[in-house]
């Protein structure tokens, strides 16, 4: 027996939630990444009624209902965000900053992130336009870096990236006190409009300001799904997948929101489990 | 066995051979170039003798780095007759990199 799962299931919406059961169910050796709140959109849902079984449940009440039925089949989440899941032929590693977690089949249930990216944003990617500033500030040393941050923890990669750039602009997209160390850091409250450049970025056009520069790092929660899995195939903006809910990548399956509309509840449950018995499927072919 | 590519004999080794030249631009801080290691080993050993593999890490090949504009690690660059015929920039699964490289036996 070597330590990989059999499942890793990214996302504890009802689609990643619903995918668990079914591998459980199934005796696989499963684990399952999300949040404590298991999903925003669930708990936030001021009345569902179109969940069949439960009419006029609050999304707080269905929330409840989910966590009881996970703690009864003894399934746990791992509180953790998967920043790159990489298809390694027979694996898959999904990490978590320096943590690589190994499974047979993935199942993205990741639900859809609504920010759109810049525009620029992919036509520059990988020539000076990157999401992990950590990864390739050393690039960077000595040169003006631009950092488009959403949310608080793009502070610390700012700061990171000061170390070595010499001068690094940071544009925060939210509210707050920024807590940023050195002097050759400048907040610029302005929004984003366009990357532009030639073969590589040169500058970031804002709507009040142009800033020339020689990268522009995008932070935001949560990256797009071909981000998240290098060489998985989108299509309109949601992952492509069979009826089957197989994705390009052999043993990457999809469920739920991220795989196209409409964004239901008992869309996002059909399709993890259906999900869920492919992956089984799957890894009972391997043997 | 993929072999280490400097500065100085990059040039010599991407002019002089007769079949495509495969470069790993990697540095050992970067988490998934981590990840491509083994997937580019595995691929080099299923092509044989159809193409060569080689390695630059970054940090210490600054010139080669700049000359190709290098602002993305891991990024893989296919030479053809000295000259580049194809550049993948991120990790990429296994098959999507061989067939790449295939393109270009
Ligand atoms: C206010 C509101 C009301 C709604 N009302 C209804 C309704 O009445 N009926 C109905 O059918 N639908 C309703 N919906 C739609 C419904 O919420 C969605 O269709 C459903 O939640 C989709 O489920 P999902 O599992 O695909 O994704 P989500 O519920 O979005 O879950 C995704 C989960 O994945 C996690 N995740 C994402 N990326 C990562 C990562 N990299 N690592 C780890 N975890 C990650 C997220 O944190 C989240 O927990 C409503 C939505 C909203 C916002």
């Amino acid at each position: 027996m070597d330590n990989k799962y059999d499942i890793a299931v990214v996302g504890s919406g009802p689609a990643g939630l619903s995918a668990a059961i079914n591998g459980k169910i199934r005796n696989k050796r499963i684990i399952v990444f999300g949040s404590k709140e298991l999903s925003n959109k669930v708990i936030k849902a001021p009345k569902v009624d179109n969940y069949l079984g439960f009419y006029g449940i609050t999304g707080a009440e269905m929330k409840k209902q989910f966590k009881k039925h996970i703690d009864a089949m003894g399934i746990k989440i791992t509180y953790e965000r998967i920043n790159a899941i990489y298809a390694m032929g027979d694996y898959y590693g999904l990490a978590v900053n320096e943590k690589i977690y190994e499974a047979r089949t993935v199942i993205l249930a990741t639900g859809i992130e609504y920010t759109k990216p810049l525009r620029g944003e992919e036509e520059f990617l990988g020539k000076g336009v990157g999401y992990c500033a950590t990864c390739d500030a050393p690039l960077y040393k000595g040169k003006i870096v631009t950092i488009i941050g959403y949310n608080k923890e793009a502070e610390e990669e700012t700061n990171y990236v000061s170390e070595l750039a010499e001068k690094v602009y940071y544009v925060p997209m939210y509210r707050g006190a920024y807590d940023l160390k050195r002097g050759n850091i400048e907040v610029v409250s302005d929004r984003p409009i366009e990357i532009q450049g030639k073969d590589r970025v040169t500058k970031v056009v804002l709507k009040e300001r142009e800033i020339i520069t020689d990268g522009v790092f995008v932070l935001k929660d949560s990256v797009a799904p071909n981000q998240l899995v290098p060489g998985l195939l989108v299509e309109n903006d949601h992952i492509k997948v069979d009826l089957n809910m197989q994705t390009n990548l052999s043993g990457c399956f999809a469920a739920g929101d991220c795989t196209g509309k409409p964004y239901q509840y008992m869309r996002a449950a059909g399709q993890g489990q259906v999900a869920a018995l492919n992956a089984v499927s799957y890894l009972d072919s391997l043997k | 066995m993929i072999g280490e590519i400097k500065d100085i004999n990059f040039s010599e080794i991407i002019e002089s051979s007769n079949v495509p030249v495969v470069v790993d631009f990697w540095a050992p801080w970067c988490g998934p170039c981590k990840m491509l290691g083994p997937v580019i080993d595995e691929i080099a050993g299923e092509l044989g003798e159809k193409a060569k593999f080689f390695k630059l890490n970054v940090d210490e090949n600054p010139e080669t780095s700049s000359r190709y504009k290098i602002a993305s690690i891991p990024t893989i660059m296919v030479f053809k007759n000295g000259s580049i015929a194809d550049t993948l920039v991120g990790f990429r699964p296994k098959d999507a990199i061989k067939g790449v490289i295939e393109n270009h036996i």
